[in-house]
C-alpha cells in the first residue's frame, strides 16, 4: 500500500515541484503516473521509493511512514521497492549477471543463490544467455530490460519505473510493458512515469495526472 | 555473521580490483607513503644501533685521579680515604684500579696487546676512581674538585670521564624527538596521500555509489571498500618501506664497516626488531583506513 496526505516537495527555497499531494494505491494496482514534462512525476517516483524525503505531508510505504524514516533506515525500504530511473543506471563495466546480482550482494546473499536469482531475473525480462556480455554490447531494449532484471532480482514488493519506453520503437515499448504487466499479474504494485497515451490506453487500469505540482486521479481504461 | 563476512570479502575484492584498475596511479601512491616511511624507518635503525654504545659505558659522574708513575698503591689507598673523609657529601663512591690490574685488562684487548708487548715495563699508573653524587649546579661544583685534585702531591692528572657519554646520551635524546616528529610527519603524508586517493576514488566512483544506493546500500556498505583501499594502501605502503629500508641498510653498513675499521672497531646498522616493524605497517594500514573513512564520509554527499 502507498498513501500520500498532504505532500509537498520544493527543493531549497524554490517552488513546489509538488503541492498538496493525496492519494492511495492498493497493493496489486498497475498505474500510470502522467503528466507533461517538468511536472514532478519523477520526483514523485522518488518520493515513492525513498530516493528523497518530501518537504511536507506524510508518505506511507508498505506500512511505513517514508517521512518519519531515519536515513538509515531507508535503504531496506529500498530494497523492497525496485526502482528502474530513466537513466538505466547500469554499470557498464561490469557484465549483464554482475549488475543484476549487485542488489543481492547489498543484502548480503550468497553468491551461488544469488547467480540461481539473477539467471530467472534474467530469463524473465528474455536475457538469458546474454548474462556475460557488458551493457555497452547490449541494444537499448535490452539495457533497459536488464535495468528491469535488476529491479525485480530482490523480489519487490512495488515496482516503480519512470519513462521506460522513452527512445524505444514500439514493437520494443510493447515487449517492455508486457514484462510489467506479467509481474503486476503475480501481485506486484507497479507505478510507471509516462507521457505515451497509447501506452495508457493499452495497459492503464488508472491514471495519476499531474499538472505542474498538481494532480488528478483518473480511472483507466485498461482493465 | 555470514552476510557480514560476505560483505567484507566483497568490499576488499572492490578495494583490490579498484588499486588494479589504475595499477601507475596506485603504485605511485605506494611509493610516496614507502619512501617517506621508510625514512624513520632507517632513522630507528641508527638511534637502535648507537643506543648500545651509548649504553656500554657509564652515564654517572666519574672522575679519575691518574698518580704520578713515582706513587706507590699505599699512596693510592691514602688518596681514597682522604677523599672518603675530606668530601663525603659530593662523592658517592671511591675504587682503586691498581696499575697491573689496568695493565693486564689492557693486554687482553687485542687492539693494545702488540703495542703494550713492544714496552719494556708497565707504563699505567695506580688510578682512584671517583662516582660523584647527582647534585644541584654540578658542573660548577666538579669543576672546583678538579682545580682542588689537581694540587695533591701525589696526582698527576685529572679526567672527567663522563662528559662524552653525556653528551652522546643528549645527542641521543634530541634524536628520540626528531624520530617522533617525523613520525608525526609520516602520518601527516599517509593522511594527505590516502585522503586525495579516496577523494579521486570517490568521484570516478559516483555512478557505481549511486546504483548502490539505489538498489538499497547501507552507507557502511558504500564506504567499506574505500575503507579497505586506504588500509590496502598504506599496509602495502609499510611493507614496501620495510623492503626498502632493509635494501638501504646493506650499502650503508658495508660503508660504515669501511669507517668502524679504521678505529679498529666493528658497527653495524639493523632494522629494528620484526614486532616493531609489523606494529609499524598495521599502524600505518589503520591511518589509511582512517584517511579514507574521512574522505569517503566527505565525497560522498550526492
Amino acid at each position: 500500500m502507498i498513501e500520500f496526505q498532504h505532500v509537498f516537495k520544493s527543493y531549497g527555497r524554490g517552488r513546489n515541484i509538488l503541492a498538496d499531494i493525496n492519494f492511495r494505491i492498493e497493493p496489486g494496482e498497475f498505474i500510470f503516473v502522467s503528466g507533461p514534462s517538468g511536472a514532478g512525476k519523477s520526483t514523485l517516483l522518488k518520493l515513492i521509493g525513498g530516493l528523497e524525503p518530501p518537504s511536507r505531508g506524510s508518505i506511507t510505504v508498505n506500512n511505513q511512514r517514508i517521512d518519519k524514516m531515519p536515513p538509515r533506515a531507508r535503504p531496506y525500504l529500498r530494497r523492497a521497492v525496485g526502482v528502474i530511473l530513466q537513466d538505466t543506471h547500469l554499470l557498464y563495466d561490469r557484465s549483464a549477471m554482475l549488475n543484476v546480482t549487485l542488489p543481492l550482494t547489498v543484502m548480503g546473499l550468497d553468491n551461488r543463490t544469488a547467480s540461481n536469482r539473477a539467471r530467472a531475473a534474467l530469463e524473465k525480462v528474455g536475457l538469458l544467455g546474454k548474462e556475460d556480455l557488458k551493457p555497452i554490447e547490449l541494444s537499448g531494449g535490452e539495457q533497459q530490460r536488464l535495468a528491469i532484471a535488476r529491479a525485480i532480482v530482490n523480489r519487490p514488493s512495488i515496482l516503480i519505473v519512470d519513462e521506460p519506453t522513452a527512445n524505444l520503437d514500439h514493437e520494443t515499448a510493447q515487449r517492455i510493458m508486457d514484462v510489467f504487466r506479467d509481474f503486476n499479474r503475480v501481485g506486484v504494485t507497479t507505478l510507471i512515469a509516462s507521457h505515451d497515451l497509447s501506452l495508457m490506453a493499452n495497459y492503464a487500469t488508472r491514471t495519476l495526472l499531474i499538472e505542474a505540482g498538481r494532480f488528478s486521479d483518473f480511472p483507466g481504461v485498461a482493465a | 555473521m555470514n552476510r557480514l563476512l560476505r560483505h567484507h570479502r566483497y568490499a576488499l575484492l572492490v578495494a583490490v580490483r579498484r588499486l588494479l584498475a589504475q595499477p601507475f596511479s596506485s603504485l605511485a601512491n605506494i611509493l610516496v607513503i614507502a619512501l617517506t616511511l621508510a625514512i624513520p624507518i632507517l632513522a630507528a635503525s641508527i638511534l637502535i644501533s648507537a643506543q648500545p654504545v651509548a649504553r656500554q659505558v657509564s652515564v654517572s659522574p666519574e672522575v679519575t685521579l691518574f698518580l704520578k708513575h713515582d706513587a706507590t698503591l699505599a699512596s693510592a689507598e691514602k688518596t681514597a680515604q682522604r677523599l672518603r673523609a675530606d668530601y663525603p657529601s659530593q662523592i658517592e663512591s671511591v675504587r682503586i684500579t691498581p696499575r697491573a690490574e689496568a695493565y693486564a685488562a689492557l693486554r687482553k684487548d687485542p687492539n693494545w696487546s702488540d703495542a703494550l708487548a713492544t714496552l719494556p715495563d708497565n707504563p699505567l699508573p695506580d688510578a682512584v676512581i671517583i662516582t660523584l653524587k647527582e647534585i644541584p649546579d654540578m658542573a660548577a661544583s666538579t669543576a672546583n674538585l678538579i682545580k682542588d685534585w689537581k694540587t695533591w702531591d701525589d696526582v698527576d692528572l685529572v679526567q672527567h670521564d663522563s662528559a662524552w657519554v653525556r653528551r652522546l646520551e643528549a645527542i641521543l635524546h634530541f634524536a628520540r624527538i626528531g624520530l617522533g616528529l617525523l613520525a608525526v610527519g609520516v602520518a601527516l603524508v599517509v593522511l594527505a596521500t590516502v585522503f586525495n586517493t579516496v577523494r579521486l576514488q570517490a568521484l570516478t566512483q559516483r555512478e557505481e555509489i549511486a546504483v548502490a544506493r539505489l538498489v538499497g546500500a547501507t552507507e557502511a556498505f558504500v564506504r567499506r571498500p574505500f575503507l579497505y583501499l586506504g588500509a590496502l594502501t598504506g599496509g602495502v605502503a609499510g611493507l614496501a618501506a620495510v623492503v626498502i629500508a632493509a635494501g638501504a641498510l646493506s650499502p650503508l653498513n658495508s660503508a660504515l664497516a669501511r669507517l668502524a675499521n679504521t678505529y679498529g672497531t666493528h658497527l653495524q646498522l639493523q632494522l629494528p626488531d620484526a614486532v616493531s616493524l609489523l606494529l609499524s605497517v598495521l599502524v600505518v594500514a589503520i591511518l589509511g583506513a582512517l584517511a579514507a573513512r574521512w574522505s569517503v564520509t566527505r565525497h560522498t554527499r550526492f
